[in-house]
């Protein structure tokens, strides 16, 4: 465990991230970046994004508010101190991403109602089933509803809105570039740590699958509406493909964008999930 | 952001300014850039007598402390702060927390501290540990002044005096390692004393309330202050102004008792 630990050092964290793939970023991407023209200007279209990127905002204040609030619960002064940096990264995440409101002319002092205006109802059940284990000081449970669940969501989300935005919006798709990788680091951190624990208290499993049952259910959810409300892809000819999973983003309609992106999500789930020794429990109707 | 001059800003500017993941990097870039672990590869070690070394790791095992109370306290603060700016700030200051306490922890290795966590348990100021129990109370209890007055204002006066009177007659590893941190506590301090100092301005902070907490918790902070002075060997002739940083800090913000 120590030398696995190791590797999520402070110090680490400093050289990979902030003074490697964020070097010479501002708010996540390049300084001279900004949302394209098209977008600004097409009033559907816009209001569209800000719903987006309020998804976005509220997914990772729950992410700043799990990380920090498992800090105290963690065993251990290494796993402590992954999860600082974690609560950096994800401070982080919520700074880009309300900037991007911002961006998509959202004024400062309209933030909250705009948060509150657009905020997925499923999204925040998601995020209430997390935090509850949060505030019971559970961690074991806590690293699994947040570094495999909620982190292992986010990560394909942001992996295929930045493959369907490379093209027709750079900026954007730079700003998710420097998330992906922050989430790619925060899994591999659940995976291994939790691993271990959930090996040493078997007697958590049934608590901890009905828990990811639960957030399951009410990702699916949000992902409907989030792909019920979606506007058609405009007609483009000039626009390049935009491969991921074997679909085609730039022509996909919005049920096959929200079957691919449910398919991806709950094949990683059952992947990680069972490195951890857990087994992924298909979601049923929940209260 | 390098010509920027925060305090030409107006409140809102500069929360929007300061306290951000962008800026955080941008203060912290230059000072720790090329130190890893606090300090340049190329400073050399001084050797130390056996007392030397004893009193140092006590020292370094009271730092601990003291920043593992910072980190748990900041981290809890995260969820309370009232909004979007102090979230951030606080964030911040958990990372920031956390880096001192690995450097201090690996500083404790260099000197060939096998179990650390023993070693802390063993040599912990009980003063210390009192005020971190009362931190982590006033933060349970989601009291987020009176925490944020407990953190950032008294805790980390406490340590930005101490690690300056302790780096000025430290050795040359210690002595770089402590101004890093010291660069971190200036802007904790600073948000503590600029975040405290509005809300008594705007009536969010109750200062009789405020008073109360410096009162409970002065008599340890000046224990802890008396007895980090003697381990980290500063001279007596320098002790009574370094507690007046202290009181004067507090002052600043009126709270007289």
């Amino acid at each position: 465990m120590a030398d696995f630990l190791s590797q999520y050092s402070i110090q680490r964290w400093l050289e990979m991230c902030p003074q490697g793939y964020l070097e010479d970023t501002v708010y996540g991407r390049g300084a001279e970046e900004h949302e394209p023209e098209e977008l600004l200007g097409d009033e559907d279209l816009l209001e569209s994004e800000i719903s987006t990127t309020v998804q976005l905002v509220v997914g990772e204040r729950c992410a700043l508010a799990a990380s920090s609030g498992l800090i105290n619960a963690a065993p251990d002064f290494p796993s402590k101190r992954f999860l600082a940096t974690q609560t950096l990264d994800e401070a982080r995440h919520v700074e880009v991403f309300t900037q991007r409101l911002y961006d998509l002319g959202v004024k400062k002092g309209d933030l909250e109602s705009t948060v509150d205006r657009y905020a997925n109802p499923n999204l925040v059940k998601f995020a209430e089933v997390l935090l509850e284990k949060v505030d019971d000081g559970d961690f074991i449970a806590g690293v699994v509803g947040q570094n495999i669940v909620l982190e292992g969501m986010a990560f394909s989300v942001f992996e295929m809105m930045e493959a369907g935005n490379r093209d027709p919006n750079p900026k954007f798709a730079h700003t998710l570039t420097g998330t992906i990788a922050d989430e790619r680091r925060h899994v591999g951190f659940g995976e291994n740590r939790i691993g271990a624990l959930i090996r040493e208290h078997p007697e958590k499993k049934p608590e901890i699958e009905k828990m990811q049952q639960e957030m399951t259910f009410y990702m699916l959810a949000t992902f409907a509406d989030a792909f019920a409300d979606a506007p058609p892809p405009p007609p483009d000819p000039e626009r390049a493909a935009a491969e991921w999973h074997g679909t085609d983003l730039a022509t996909a309609t919005p049920e096959e964008m929200e079957a691919v992106l449910a398919n991806t999500v709950l094949g990683e789930f059952k992947t990680r999930l069972g490195r951890i020794g857990l087994e992924y429990q298909t979601p049923v109707g929940v209260g | 952001m390098d010509e920027l001059e925060p305090h030409s800003l107006g409140d809102e500017e500069f929360d929007d300014e300061t306290h951000s993941f962008e800026f955080w990097f941008g203060a912290v870039e230059g000072y720790l850039s090329d130190r890893p672990y606090g300090h340049r590869p190329a400073t050399v070690e001084e050797p130390l007598d056996k007392r030397e070394r004893d009193r140092l790791i006590t020292t370094l095992c009271n730092y601990c402390t003291g920043e593992t109370a910072a980190l748990e306290g900041a981290s809890g603060l995260v969820r309370l702060a009232p909004n979007h700016n102090a979230k951030i700030f606080m964030a911040t200051q958990v990372v920031d927390e956390a880096r001192h306490l690995e450097v201090f922890l690996r500083r404790l290795a260099d000197l060939g501290v096998s179990d650390p966590d023993a070693e802390i348990a063993r040599r912990a100021n009980p003063a210390l540990l009192e005020f971190k129990a009362a931190l982590l109370a006033l933060v349970g209890n989601e009291d987020w002044s009176a925490a944020v007055f407990a953190q950032n204002v008294i805790l980390e006066t406490m340590e930005y005096t101490v690690f300056r009177a302790h780096a000025d007659n430290a050795d040359p590893v210690t002595a770089e390692v402590l101004r890093g941190v010291i660069s971190d506590e200036r802007r904790h301090l600073g948000f503590g004393e600029t975040h405290i100092g509005r809300g008594l301005a705007d009536g969010s902070a109750d200062r009789s309330r405020l008073q109360e907490v410096r009162g409970d918790l002065e008599a340890m902070v000046l224990r802890v202050f008396e007895d980090a002075l003697d381990d980290a060997g500063v001279p007596p002739d320098e002790r009574p102004e370094l507690g007046r940083d202290y009181l004067e800090a507090v002052d600043r913000l009126g709270m007289a008792l």
